[in-house]
């Protein structure tokens, strides 16, 4: 198969034998973590299925003979017979390597006939994350990262983590976090990564305001950095960015099913209520990003050292919709520290590498033990439909709409049945693809082994690659800037411990990032309680009270509404089993992220069957999908000026306005 | 497990302003904010007593006093067990308002009984020396008004504050009781700690 989504292509063809011989000759590849997509099931055209070993501290794996199995640490299904570990594992490793030594660049994504991988290489760690083909290659790239993130937000430095525990109880954690971002309520949550925040039609704005206030509070102690009020698993208000933020709602998840069971036993308690802490690790950004919020400092008690913050300016709120401004000062990460806290400085560590290298060596003896972490505890509510149908689009006709507005260009596609695996090479292929400096490879194997994934399938194993540089524009256009990417836990810097205070009130939860010392000192612990504690058992209470919104009927249309910025996603789409109706939407808004994702000045696009249409459109900060039910679509199969699907974008405006997504 | 053991719930109303939250914060954490911000909606915080040889918990429940935030703070009167009008000594509309607070309250809690309730007036900021509403005058609206108990006191130097609850608490299991006595005798007490089974469901 072709590709079209780079402005160089390049081909590869090697057989297995080549695969495992290149494989072998790369002994740097001492630790190998692969996420690999079991085979997609045609019930759920999204669903994500995974595949993760992790081959961590590969010693054996150097010589030629080494097997694999001996580096590989985890992969999902935990199940899969080793021998197929092995050859996975071995292919992606080695054809990673092969490519991104010729190419120069790391690679990004990796084809295996129907699967697509997220690939990360780092030193002698290799992860990969497949899923099937119909999932945007930026999602799936995320979804790695994030996993990735995950797992150095609650353990620290990969390396040392390897070094200090054993590879069981560390699958144990890698499970916990596969399984929390599988748990998305709808198959969109894993195109468009978003935050789960509370359903907002229902909900007074006060509340958000007294929640906002309620971290405000907490934070006239100086040892606490920023928070996040969570509400039954779902963001109410946070300080933090969007991505952190998720790193801690995974925490909470655990101890949210673990407090329901207790609450069976015994009745709850709003006094005090159950406070529990554990130990994190920021990346360098995220401290900086905390820190060089403004907080009114000459509010803050005067119980701790004060004059290691120096004043900045002051802000009234800082909820979710208050960015940072630019001419903020900047931030000095060590002014605040404290000569005994911490012991290394991050230009003298600067040269090792943060996710990889031990932890710097602070000194423990301020911060008490962190708490051990405790089994997966699957997320009990995160319910994955397996009983829908898949359901094509037999016939698509793709439009879009440049910036300039005037030019449609129109591709039509005839496809039948595979439109989305088509039109994925569409990307870059004319529509402002140099906007992105991406290179394809495709591999054929001519037999790269029996039984990969399906002994059919991969008898003729077919892989594409595609390594991309850092999209270094990309980046600069995302405000605030992407603080927990990929590219932050893998660049060269040390990881920075902190704590996670939570304190829990039935269904509500303080999360807290706070200074490992903040534990033991009694009277800052004292003073946030005091702060918070009325408020937080009348917010309980006001959302208690608020009735769910009736799931109601979906309506004539669907419509996902994402905002880049804060990572939220606004949507009707059910994700409930029988959603079979949902799925062409899903598929649609799949295509047209991808393809804004790859194509800078796509600004409106609508995608369409013979049946319906999908209209997209996107701006710097949102992207938004619509789709209309029911209405015959006059649809000849050439431009037509009385096409219902162009009634589509003021059809999207008006409908939207309802909930709060405003178009004009 | 004592004899009896239940859950009262006290509120306080009264305009914005008054220090109903530096009442509520002194009497539990006995510490004084006097930057506090507006209470938004409600609040509360749990104290556990001991009454008579009886394990009560006191939840004591603050409300906001600006108009705007009359829709979210109203559904949570229903089922208080006392309320605790406050006013502020230096601010004549806030003793007026008095009034007005009681009718709110009646109407929203659904009080079979008003003339019954037990509520509690509470002149607070009695420190401050510029006083816009004599004690006379705040025990004659007192008298005249159902005589409740009334209460000059002081968040910012604790004064009175634990004496006014004591006497919340008093009032409230004393009409508990007299509604208690008001059932038959010879019926069988079937929901004997009602509170207690409503705390669960909390």
């Amino acid at each position: 198969m072709t590709s079209t989504a780079c402005d160089c292509p390049a081909f590869l063809k090697c057989d297995a034998q080549s695969l495992r011989s290149v494989e072998g000759s790369t002994p740097r590849i001492l630790s190998k973590c692969i996420f690999s997509l079991e085979e997609e099931t045609h019930d759920r055209p999204l669903r994500i299925t995974y595949g993760w070993a992790h081959a961590a501290g590969l010693k054996e794996v150097r010589g030629e003979g080494d097997p694999t199995r001996n580096g590989i640490c985890y992969f999902y299904p935990e199940e899969t017979p080793l021998d197929k570990q092995d050859l996975l594992c071995g292919q992606l490793a080695g054809v990673g390597r092969c490519v991104s030594e010729l190419s120069s660049s790391s690679v990004q994504t990796l084809r295996l006939r129907r699967c697509k991988f997220a690939i990360r290489m780092k030193e002698d760690f290799f992860w990969a994350l497949g899923c099937s083909m119909e999932v945007p290659s930026d999602s799936v790239c995320e979804l790695l990262d994030h996993l990735i993130n995950l797992f150095c937000f609650y353990n620290g430095s990969v390396r040392q983590s390897y070094q200090l525990n054993s590879k069981e109880s560390l699958a144990a954690e890698w499970a916990r976090y596969l399984f929390h971002v599988l748990s998305g309520p709808s198959e969109l949550h894993y195109i468009l990564r978003s935050l789960r925040t509370i359903d907002l039609t229902n909900v007074d704005p006060l509340l958000l305001l007294k929640a906002a206030l309620i971290l405000q509070a907490c934070q006239r102690c100086p040892l606490v950095l920023a928070g996040c009020v969570l509400f039954r698993g779902r963001a109410v208000s946070t300080q933090m960015p969007p991505q952190l933020t998720m790193k801690v709602m995974v925490h909470e998840s655990k101890t949210y099913t673990k407090t329901q069971r207790l609450s069976e036993a015994s009745p709850p308690s709003s006094d005090g209520g159950p406070v529990s802490s554990t130990a994190v690790f920021l990346t360098p950004s995220e401290l900086q990003y905390l820190q060089a919020a403004p907080v009114d400092k000459t509010s803050r008690s005067h119980s701790t050292q004060e004059k290691d913050a120096p004043p900045k300016k002051t802000r009234l709120s800082r909820t979710l919709s208050d960015t940072p401004s630019s001419e903020s000062e900047p931030s000095h990460p060590v002014s605040r520290q404290s000569p005994q806290k911490l012991s290394f400085s991050p230009h003298l560590s600067g040269s090792e590498d943060s996710v990889f290298s031990p932890v710097p060596s602070q000194s423990t003896a301020d911060s008490p033990n962190p708490s051990p972490v405790s089994p997966v505890r699957p997320f009990s509510n995160g319910g994955n439909s397996h009983e829908t149908v898949e359901k094509t689009l037999d016939e698509s006709h793709y439009h879009s709409f440049h910036s300039s507005g005037d030019e449609v260009s129109q591709i039509h596609n005839e496809a039948d049945g595979s439109v989305f695996e088509e039109n994925l090479y569409l990307n870059g292929g004319g529509l402002g693809g140099d906007a992105t400096c991406e290179t394809s490879f495709e591999v054929r194997g001519a037999d790269c082994g029996n039984d990969l994934l399906r002994d059919d399938q991969m008898a003729a194993g077919e892989v594409e690659v595609s390594c991309s540089k850092v999209r270094g524009h990309k980046a600069e256009t995302k405000w605030p800037p992407p603080v927990s990417c990929a590219v932050d836990s893998l660049e060269e810097s040390p990881l920075i411990p902190m704590m996670l205070y939570m304190h829990r009130v039935n269904s509500l939860v303080l999360a807290l990032l706070v200074e490992p010392r903040f534990m033991s000192d009694t009277a800052s612990m004292e003073e946030v309680n005091h702060s918070s504690l009325a408020s937080l058992n009348g917010l309980e209470a006001h959302l208690r009270a608020i009735s769910p919104a009736a799931p109601g009927a979906a309506g004539p249309y669907l419509f996902a509404h994402y905002d880049s910025i804060q990572s939220t996603l606004t949507t009707n789409v059910s994700g409930r089993p029988g959603g079979a109706p949902e799925h062409p939407f899903v598929r649609a808004t799949s295509l047209l992220h991808s393809h804004f994702f790859d194509t800078e000045t796509l600004q409106e696009a609508i995608i369409r069957s013979a049946g319906t249409a999908v209209y997209g459109t996107r701006t710097v900060a949102h992207e938004t999908y619509f789709q209309q039910h029911g209405g015959s679509v006059r649809n000849s199969g050439i431009p037509n000026q009385q096409d219902s699907a162009f009634s589509l974008p003021s059809k999207a405006r008006h409908r939207l306005l309802k909930h709060r997504v405003n178009l004009l | 497990m004592t004899a009896r053991k239940s859950l009262l719930k006290v509120i306080l109303l009264g305009d914005g302003g008054v220090g109903k939250s530096s009442i509520m914060n002194r009497y539990v954490t006995n510490k004084f904010d006097a930057h506090l911000f507006h209470t938004i909606g409600v609040e509360f915080l749990n104290k556990t007593l001991e009454v008579d040889g009886n394990q009560v918990t006191l939840q004591i429940w603050d409300t906001a006093g600006q108009e705007r935030f009359r829709s979210l703070r109203t559904p949570f009167y229903r089922g208080s067990d006392c309320c605790l009008l406050t006013f502020s000594v230096d601010d004549n509309q806030s003793f007026l308002n008095l009034s007005n607070w009681k009718k709110e309250f009646i109407y929203y809690a659904d009080v079979k009984e008003p003339e019954n309730f037990p509520f509690v007036v509470l002149g607070n900021k009695v420190d401050v020396t510029e006083r816009q509403v004599s004690s006379e005058e705040a025990r004659l609206w007192c008298q005249e008004n159902g005589d409740y108990p009334y209460f000059e006191t002081s968040a910012k130097d604790a004064t009175n504050v634990a004496v006014a609850f004591e006497e919340a608490v008093h009032r409230a299991l004393a009409a508990d009781d007299k509604a208690d006595h008001l059932i038959p005798t010879d019926t069988v007490k079937l929901h004997r700690k009602p509170r207690s089974a409503t705390a669960c469901c909390s």
